[in-house]
This record gives structure tokens, sequence and C-alpha cells, in this order.
């Protein structure tokens, strides 16, 4: 036992030349709780580090754009709260508009105020979902029931106004289904004082937290040109410091009469993306805010005909969901029935880009990264 | 530039091969052969005066005797959004713009696999979205027939 190391200094390094390696597959997924819904990924590994990820995808394909070829513009409205089911809202309104744009439809003015006020507010709560589950992924469990909380506020709101918390089917094709109820009002405007300092409390928890800094800066670099090469859009674009957003650029709806700032990160790190989404979280509400005070009264619906007709013709319109780019490609042959339709997803640009960014990572990153990307899989297979 | 100019920077370098199309949403829309796709692709990409960076989307429309597919380019320099447009025999084959958009390769994957046509030179030609074990054709052509698949009567 004489010539046994005294202590952990004295063993000598010994290096993987040495030992000799192999690289080997590791799955992870489709029910990994990290992979947020069913996303499948094989992991070249050599060693704890990622040579290569290939995500699988798939598990929730419903043929969506399939099932639209068979119904009417209107019986289509409810399968757009299933392509991204936490921020269906915007799917929605990016359904509608993209309709009503083929079809020539001017959509009164209270219903676009009461379209971009669900919309934010969904904005906030889907931001919410992804903050609460990042940092749980990354060990962090009093944010999730922070996140939750307020969550819980925007939904009761939602549910007040449509009857549903998840799949509102709550636009149609020129304006809502419904108009406001009497208290939404005030207790929106309640909702948003009371959100402005809970943004500040998960920063606290968070931002400068020194196990949350070590988990995420630095960690999964995503290079501008990369992001644009894989058309990934929406806060991970942002983050990379470009500073686009459609909502801006391009205004929809009436987002053109509120003052909002759009925010970008420089490093294009984890924690940048990180930022740039609890940033728009403070914008969103501050659309909110703008929003409510100045909400008219009047009509919440154009007439539309009974049987619904849009003229034959095609249409790409998009909107700013809270993943990115959300777009409708409409083909009408003038019937009820759309001739093709197809949905263009922020997700699936944004999962693609994955293998790209976790290479020369470890599996722990592999999540925080992942987590960052704010994938959400019924979005990617629609 | 206007959406005549937008055009005729095209004309001029593809003259006599562009077709506009009416697509409510973008600045231009236009059809080109089949043939001209990638060398399109690469002109709109690669010149300074356009360099469409972002490919939006693909769509592929089945008109059962032919398909359709539609690029939607974007420019984050000009903030310009054009449409490509090009039409192909059912089972026919196009060139893959992957080697210019790597983002088109997931989208090619998805089209080759509901469409039935192919990409020729794509780096990576797996299906994605159907089950591995799929053998029921492919979904997305009109006259697709499934067991629990009623198509509704046209109105």
């Amino acid at each position: 036992m004489s010539d046994y190391p005294k202590n952990s200094h004295d063993i000598p390094l010994i290096t993987t030349e040495q030992v000799g390696s192999e690289e080997f597959i590791v799955n992870m997924g489709p029910q990994h709780p990290s992979t947020h819904g069913v996303c499948r990924l094989l992991l070249k590994m050599d060693g704890e580090v990622i040579v290569d990820a290939v995500p699988i995808v798939g598990y929730l394909h419903r043929a969506l754009e399939k099932i639209a070829e068979n119904r009417t513009y209107l019986q289509f409205i409810p399968y757009t709260d299933r392509i991204d089911y936490v921020t269906a809202m915007i799917c929605n309104h990016g359904f509608c508009m993209a309709v009503e744009k083929l079809a020539g439809i001017q959509v009164p003015e209270r219903a676009e105020y009461i379209r971009v006020i669900m919309d934010e507010l969904n904005r906030i709560a889907s931001h919410l979902i992804w903050l609460g589950t990042f940092a749980l992924d990354l060990g962090a469990i009093t944010p999730f029931l922070y996140c939750f909380r307020e969550r819980e506020k925007i939904l009761d709101l939602f549910e007040m106004t449509c009857g549903q918390r998840m799949t509102f089917n709550y636009m149609r094709v020129g304006g809502v289904s419904r108009d406001l109820p009497e208290q939404f009002l005030p207790l929106a405007k309640e909702f948003v004082e009371y959100f402005k300092p809970r943004v500040d409390e998960y920063e606290y928890l968070l931002t400068q937290n020194p196990i949350f800094l070590g988990r995420t800066k630095g960690v999964g670099i995503l290079p501008q040109n990369t992001a644009i090469d894989y058309s990934v859009t929406g806060p991970n674009l942002r983050a990379t410091g470009l500073k686009w957003d459609i909502r801006k650029e391009e205004p929809y709806s009436i987002y053109n009469r509120f003052e909002f700032e759009i925010p970008t990160g420089e490093n294009s790190d984890t924690w940048d993306r990180y930022l740039v989404r609890i940033q728009e979280m403070r914008q969103a509400n501050r659309i909110v805010e703008q929003a409510l005070s100045s909400i008219p009264e009047g009509e919440i619906k154009a007439k539309t005909p009974a049987v619904f007709k849009p003229p034959a013709g095609e249409a790409y319109m998009r909107i700013e969901s809270s993943r990115g780019e959300m777009g409708f490609y409409i083909v009408s042959e003038g019937n009820t029935i759309p001739y093709r339709l197809k949905l263009r997803t922020a997700s699936f640009s944004n999962l693609a880009v994955l293998p790209e960014i976790v290479r020369g990572w470890k599996i722990a990153d592999l999540v925080a990264i992942f987590a960052s990307l704010d994938v959400i899989m019924p979005d990617v297979d629609r | 530039m206007t959406k005549e100019q937008l055009l005729q920077t095209f004309q001029n370098k593809f003259p006599e091969k562009i077709e506009e199309f009416a697509l409510v949403g973008v600045d231009a829309a236009f059809k080109v052969d089949k043939d001209l796709i990638i060398k399109i692709c690469y002109f709109a990409k690669e010149t300074p005066e356009l360099s469409f960076d972002l490919l939006a989307c693909m769509t592929c429309i089945d008109y059962v005797e032919r398909l359709e597919l539609v690029y939607n380019l974007f420019s984050f320099k000009h903030r310009y959004k054009v449409a490509i447009k090009t039409s192909l025999p059912r089972d026919g084959e196009l060139e893959s713009v992957t080697p210019i958009w790597k983002a088109a390769n997931w989208h090619e994957r998805e089209i080759a696999e509901l469409f039935g046509m192919t990409f020729k030179n794509h780096p990576d030609p797996r299906p994605i979205l159907l089950p591995e074990d799929w053998e029921g054709g492919f979904p997305m052509r009109r006259d697709w027939e499934g067991k629990d698949f009623v198509r509704l009567p046209k109105k």
C-alpha cells in the first residue's frame, strides 16, 4: 500500500488518450420531463460531452393542416387553439387575421383592442410558464410556484371572458365572439398594477443568483447568422442582438398605437434569452395597461355572412407569437373550406437549431439550453 | 424598393421567365420555372440590394395534376417580403435549397414526406413527422384515403 497516493493531488491526471474512449449514444426522451412535452433527442456522447444531437419530433403530429382542408373557416378556429396551447389567443388572432386580410374585412376598433389585450395577457402567461419551468429545470422550485400564482390570475381573466382557461376559441373572423364582461376592466387594471412588482420579484430570485448565473451565463451561444440561417425568430433572435419584432416593424392590428420597447440581448447566451423574456413581460404589461385605459365602446364584430366564403386567392400573414413568427398561408378557392392551410410555427424552426448550439456542452447544459429556447412540442408537430 | 422595382430586379437577371401572381401579405410574388429555383434563390440571398436572408416559410400545395411550392423570403436588411412559386409534377424532383438556408432542411423533409416529392441533394432526407412504421402513403395529397378519414362534400 506504500505507493498508493496519499491525497488527490498526487494522483496523476489520466487523459482520454491513455484510457481509450469511445463515443456512445444516449436516448433522451420522449417522456423526459425537461423536454417540455414529447421531444426525443438522440445524443452522441463522448464521456459527458455532447458530440452531436438529433431531435426526433412528430409524437404530437395531429395533421392539423389536413384537418383544415375538411373544416369550414369558423370550424377551424378551435383547432388553432391546439397549435400552441400555451398561447392559444395569439394563434386565434393570427388565423382570423389571415382570413380577414384575404376577405378584406375591417375589424371594429373595440375588437382590435380586446384582441391586443388578450394577446399580451397571453404572452405574459406563456412567458410565465416558460420562466417557471426553466427555473425548475435548473433546480429552482420557488419561481415555478410564483409564476403559476400570477398565471392563475390571467387564466381567471380569460375564464371570465370566454369560459375557457387554456383553449379559448374566443376570436372570430371579423372580431371576437363576445364582449368583455363588466368586471373585466377593473380586474384587469388591478392585475396590471399587481404584476409590475412581481417581475422584480422573479429577477430578485434569479437574475444575479450565482448558481443561476453559473448555469446560464455564456452557455449555449447562438450566433446571429446561425439564428437567421435557421429562421430562428422571436425572443431567441432578439437575444442575439437583432432588434426585430413584427409588432413594431410591421404593425398588425393596432400595435402602432402603443408605446413599447423591443428588448434585445448582447451575448446571445442562455442568460440573455432569459433576460429578453423577462423584459418582454414588462413590455407586454405596458401594452395591456395602455390598451385598458384607451379601449373604446362600440361593436365587437364586423358583419360577416352566415355562410362565410372568402374570395378565391392566396394570403400569407404573420404575427408575433410569444415564440416568434407565426405564419398562416391560406389558399382559398372561394368555398367555405380552405383549399390549403399551411401553419408556419416558430418552434419548428427554433428547435431545428438545437444541434448547432449544444455541441460541446454537457447534458446538464443541454437541459438549460433546451429550456431557454422555449420550444413547445404541439407547435413543432402541429 | 417598390413591388415593380423588386420584380424588375429579378426580371433583369432572369429575363422572360418570371410571371407575377397575387398573394396577400407580401411585397411581390412571382412564379418561376422549377429548374431555375436554385439559381434564383442564390441570387435572392447573395445580391446585396436584395439579401433575402430569412426563409420564413415553405408551403406545398397539391393540385392533383401538379404540386406547387411557395418560398416565402424576407430580408432583415431591407425589410422586403417576396414569395417565389414553382410547380412540378407530383412525383417530381426539385433541387434542395438547404445549402442556401439551413432552415429549409426540416421544411423540405416535411414536404417530401407528406406530399411524396423528392429534393435532390438534400443532406438528410429522412422522414420527420409521421410514425417510423408509417405505410399509409402521402397524407397531404388531395386524393389521399385513410381508414378513418371522411372528406366533407364540396359546397
